[in-house]
């Protein structure tokens, strides 16, 4: 369990983390989601004591984690940048780790083993890859059998099945009962893995709560149609006050209608559909839609890509693809 | 377990048998001794104080005939002891020595390792104090070392001018043990230095310059108030307890008393240690 209450980082005059409060339950996998330099990371570094909050309080566990009598039972935590020595074996990282709890090196052996490192492990880290580092990070996370995780960006940089092994372990677990707390850039990864989501933006929170009623709470199901005469059944839906986007010439995206009434409307035109299909929102859709005031740091490239959208939905909207 | 598992890991049921953690401040000590040996980097480092001392007394002992057969230096020669000979290249080694003792914190910082150290003892002073603890014992270690090779390694030169050092002889080991606290001390310096500023470049700019360069540089100024800061620098100041020949540094500080120079040089090795145990407590990691 972490609970943040009023939760402030500044940094001179930069605001990373603005007054947020929220609790990250236990026996469930809580997403951390939010454009880049959202405050994601200087949050999880102030839940472990790393960085002082300016103002408001964060405990795991029911205290400050800094006053855990054995701090890395109480939270393991896998922190974005790698916090290795370059010049050392990941072996002895772990020992040097192990050392300050007493914990036995049969369990570094033992987390070197569950994190598929055996074959490196008397390697220097400095020589390592970015997935092989990711997997020491989550083998020092997990060291103590901690109750709780936190997982900056844990499958950056893994393999696919490194990406599957972390989707299993943090919901192994979380249904052990653990607290798992766990950000990532990847909408689809994050879908498939968590439970509960919190979006921050800006250092504030933008959204809360389990994954589908976040996703809910932003876009409405849409119903994909896909006819050749698109144009016509646009303009009638655009009477009704139905949100019309169209992805590619011929198909068009309805919010504010279901499909049935779709197909009544249609039908009663005389309008061919190709295709009629309820869809629900991605978690990318939700997330692009919830951030899209947050993001501090867009690229133009997708500035240059959503004009292009945009013009494409334009054309499309009146189907002449023939006349040029 | 082969390769193949870092191709395709299985998802490894958690081991169920609860792992027993129980930090101490003994625990914490061996991590940074853990920390301190795995690096190649100190190996290195040790190694070359050690070649330092040696070589730098081997050095004052070969040239000792031609200073006998030079009547300018004969009173020089007159005034050297074998005890300083021996431990003569402290003022090189303690180089190497502070550079260990810099690097021991901010290697940490440069490297990001800092965040897991302070991740596992979120209390932070106790891996200062242990820092200290290792550190120090592996320079008096190391310091023990050198002075013993160069005694070994001097006797035969030292035997001609009768200098070999009489270990009966209680002014022998002041010399030896001064030579090594002050080593230690000048480790400590540098690690309180590097726990201070944090980047490796300036804590060793700073803790060469005070150990040595300010004292060498310092020392050609004959204003009163500079001859008195020079008197309380650390290299100087270990003359009051190192004695040391004429012409080197360590004779600037005869001003002080031996007691007064063991509490300077102590002073440098604690002060900036504790502003540093403080700063690490309140500072951002
Ligand atoms: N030590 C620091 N000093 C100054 N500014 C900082 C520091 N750490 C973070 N910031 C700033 O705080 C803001 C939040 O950064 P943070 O790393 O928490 O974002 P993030 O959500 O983790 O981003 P990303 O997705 O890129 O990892 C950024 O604007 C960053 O520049
Ligand atoms: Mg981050």
């Amino acid at each position: 369990m972490i609970e943040a209450h009023e939760l402030t980082k500044r940094y001179g005059e930069k605001t990373a983390v603005d007054g947020i409060s929220f609790t990250i339950a236990p026996g469930s996998v809580t997403g951390f989601l939010g454009p880049n330099g959202a405050g994601k990371s200087t949050t999880m570094r102030m839940i472990m004591g790393l960085d002082r909050p300016t103002s408001g309080t964060v405990t795991v566990n029911g205290r400050p984690y800094a006053e855990h009598r054995s701090p890395l039972s109480e939270v393991g935590a896998l922190l974005d940048a790698k916090a290795v020595h370059p010049g050392r074996s990941a072996r002895s990282h772990l020992r040097t780790m192990a050392a300050t709890h007493n914990i036995p090196s049969s369990r570094v052996d033992e987390v070197i083993e569950m994190t598929g490192l055996a074959a490196v492990a008397g390697k220097r880290v400095g020589g390592f890859s970015l997935g092989m580092g990711q997997r020491l990070g989550i083998a020092s996370a997990m060291l103590a059998d901690p109750r709780t995780l936190i997982l900056d960006e844990p499958v950056n940089g893994l393999d696919p099945e490194g990406v599957q092994w972390v989707r299993r372990l943090v919901r192994t677990l979380a249904d052990e009962g653990r607290t798992v707390f766990l950000s990532s850039h990847l909408m689809s990864e994050m879908a498939q893995t968590a439970d509960q989501l919190l979006v921050i933006g800006r250092g504030r929170i933008i959204a809360a709560g389990p994954v589908q009623e976040v996703i809910d709470s932003v876009s409405a199901a849409a119903v994909r149609v896909r006819t050749p005469r698109a144009g016509e059944l646009a303009d009638l839906l655009q009477a009704d006050g139905v949100t019309i986007s169209s992805p590619e010439p011929g198909t068009l995206d309805l919010r504010g209608i279901d499909a049935a009434d779709v197909g009544e409307l249609a039908c009663a035109a005389g309008i061919a559909l190709h295709e009629l299909c309820p869809r629900s929102a991605t978690l990318e859709e939700a997330y692009m839609s919830l951030t899209q005031d947050a993001v501090e740091y867009r690229s133009d490239l997708a500035a240059t890509t959503s004009a292009a959208t945009t013009s494409a939905a334009t054309t499309s909207a009146v189907p002449e693809e023939g006349s040029r | 377990m082969s390769t193949t598992a870092v191709a395709a890991p299985v998802p490894t049921p958690l081991p169920r048998a609860v792992v027993a953690a129980r930090p101490t401040f003994g625990g914490v000590v061996r991590g940074e001794l853990t920390k301190l040996l795995s690096l190649r980097s100190t190996w290195w480092t040790l190694a070359t104080t050690v070649l330092l001392m040696t070589g730098v007394s081997l050095a004052v002992a070969g040239s000792l005939d031609s200073m006998a057969a030079d009547p300018s230096t004969a009173a020089e020669l007159a005034a050297l002891t074998g005890p300083v000979v021996v431990s003569g290249g402290f003022q090189l080694g303690m180089l190497a020595i502070a550079v260990l003792g810099a690097l021991v914190m901010t290697g940490e910082y440069s490297t990001g390792m800092i965040r897991s150290t302070l991740a596992a003892v979120p209390t932070r002073v106790p891996v200062l104090a242990a820092k200290a603890t290792v550190l120090a014992v592996a320079t008096a270690v190391v310091a023990t070392l050198g002075i013993a090779l160069s005694y070994l390694a001097t006797m035969p030169l030292l035997a001609d001018h009768d200098l070999v050092p009489r270990l009966a002889e209680a002014d022998t080991w002041r010399v030896f043990g001064g030579t090594v606290f002050f080593m230690v001390a000048a480790a400590l310096f540098a690690l309180g230095v590097g726990t201070l500023l944090r980047s490796s470049a300036g804590a060793i700019t700073v803790a060469l310059s005070v150990l040595l360069l300010l004292p060498t540089l310092l020392v050609f100024i004959t204003l009163d108030w500079v001859e008195t800061v020079v008197d309380y620098l650390p290299l100087p100041a270990s003359g009051a307890f190192l004695g040391g020949g004429e012409d080197s540094l360590s004779a600037v500080g005869d001003e002080l008393a031996p007691s007064a120079g063991v509490l300077v040089v102590a002073a440098y090795a604690i002060v900036p240690l504790i502003a540093g145990a403080l700063a690490l407590r309140r500072r951002d990691a």
